[in-house]
C-alpha cells in the first residue's frame, strides 16, 4: 500500500485508542451537552463542584472537539464580561 | 433596569410590541458582542459574518425559548446557542468539499490488514496485541458507516459535517460513533486488554 493511501497514521490510531479508553456505556450526546454547557461554564468560573449531570458534560467535552471548542469560546465570553 | 435584572423569557414574549422589540434588540446586541469576543480574531470571520451569525442565533434562541430551564443565566444559555450556530457554519464551510464517496472508500480501507500493521507503534508485545485486536474489531464489528465515521473523526472532521455526509443528525452521528467505540472497547476487553493496559501501553 502506498504510504499516501494509508487511511490511518500512528497518531490517529493512538487517538482512537485514547478515545476507546475514555468510552463509557452511557454518555451525554451533543444536544445534552449544549443544554447544560452554560451551567457547566458558570459553575467552572465560580469554582463550584460538579454534580452528576455536569460531570457528564465534562466527560463529553473530553471526547467531542466541537463541543469543547464551543465551551472554550463561551468561557472566553464569560471571562470578558466578568 | 440592568441586563441581569431583565426577565428575558418574559420580555421576549411580551405582548407589548415596544417592550418585546426592545428586548429583541438588546439580546441581538449581547449576542453580537459575545461573538465578536469569541471569533473576532479569526481570519475567516468578518464583522458582516458576526452580524449574520447574531441574527441567525437570535432567531434560534427565540424558537427555543421554551427549552430554557433557568439552570444558567439566560444570556449564557443564549450565547451557547449563538456559538453553536456560528461554529457549525464555519465548520461547514471548511469541510464542504469532502464527499461521502471518498470518505466511505477510505473507511473501507481501514479494514485492510495493511492499514494497521502490528508494529505500527513499534515493537512490544502489549502494543502488538492491542493493535491486532483493534484491527480485527474494526474489520468484524464495525459497519461501513461506523468505519467511515470513525475515520472522519480521526481526520478532524466535525460531527456536524459527518452527520451531513451520512444523512443524519449530529446526535445520531455521535451515537453511531459512540456505539462504534463501545464495540471496539468490548472486543479489546474480550481479548484481555483492559483500560489499564491501554494506558500503560500508550501512556494515555
Amino acid at each position: 500500500m502506498n504510504p499516501d493511501d494509508q487511511p490511518l497514521t500512528a497518531p490517529q490510531v493512538g487517538e482512537l485508542v485514547k478515545l476507546i479508553g475514555q468510552t463509557r456505556d452511557v454518555e451525554f450526546d451533543c444536544s445534552e451537552c449544549i443544554a447544560h454547557v452554560g451551567e457547566f461554564a458558570e459553575t467552572q468560573l465560580e469554582g463550584r463542584p460538579l454534580d452528576e449531570a455536569l460531570a457528564k458534560v465534562e466527560h463529553h467535552l473530553t471526547l467531542c472537539p466541537e463541543c469543547r471548542e464551543e465551551w472554550l469560546a463561551l468561557m472566553k465570553i464569560l471571562e470578558a464580561s466578568v | 433596569m440592568t441586563q441581569t435584572e431583565i426577565n428575558w423569557p418574559d420580555a421576549l414574549r411580551a405582548t407589548d410590541r415596544g417592550e418585546q422589540a426592545a428586548a429583541v434588540s438588546a439580546l441581538r446586541d449581547i449576542l453580537q458582542k459575545g461573538l465578536r469576543v469569541a471569533l473576532g480574531t479569526r481570519d475567516d470571520v468578518s464583522e458582516a459574518h458576526i452580524e449574520d451569525f447574531a441574527q441567525e442565533s437570535l432567531l434560534r434562541v427565540l424558537d427555543r425559548l421554551y427549552q430554557f430551564q433557568g439552570r444558567s443565566k439566560f444570556t449564557t444559555w443564549a450565547q451557547s446557542i449563538a456559538l453553536n450556530t456560528a461554529f457549525a457554519e464555519l465548520r461547514r464551510k471548511r469541510w464542504q468539499d469532502v464527499s461521502l464517496d471518498a470518505l466511505t472508500a477510505q473507511g473501507e480501507r481501514m479494514a485492510d490488514p495493511a492499514a494497521m500493521p502490528d508494529d505500527l507503534f513499534g515493537a512490544g508485545e502489549d502494543r502488538e496485541r492491542l493493535v491486532a485486536a483493534l484491527r480485527k474489531s474494526i474489520e468484524e464489528d464495525l459497519t461501513p458507516k461506523q468505519r467511515a465515521g470513525i475515520l472522519a473523526e480521526l481526520q478532524g472532521m466535525p460531527f456536524d459535517q459527518v452527520s451531513q455526509l451520512l444523512g443524519t443528525t449530529r446526535n445520531a452521528a455521535y451515537k453511531l460513533l459512540h456505539d462504534a467505540r463501545r464495540a471496539l472497547k468490548s472486543r479489546l476487553h474480550e481479548a484481555g486488554i483492559t483500560n489499564q493496559d491501554i494506558q500503560s501501553a500508550f501512556n494515555v
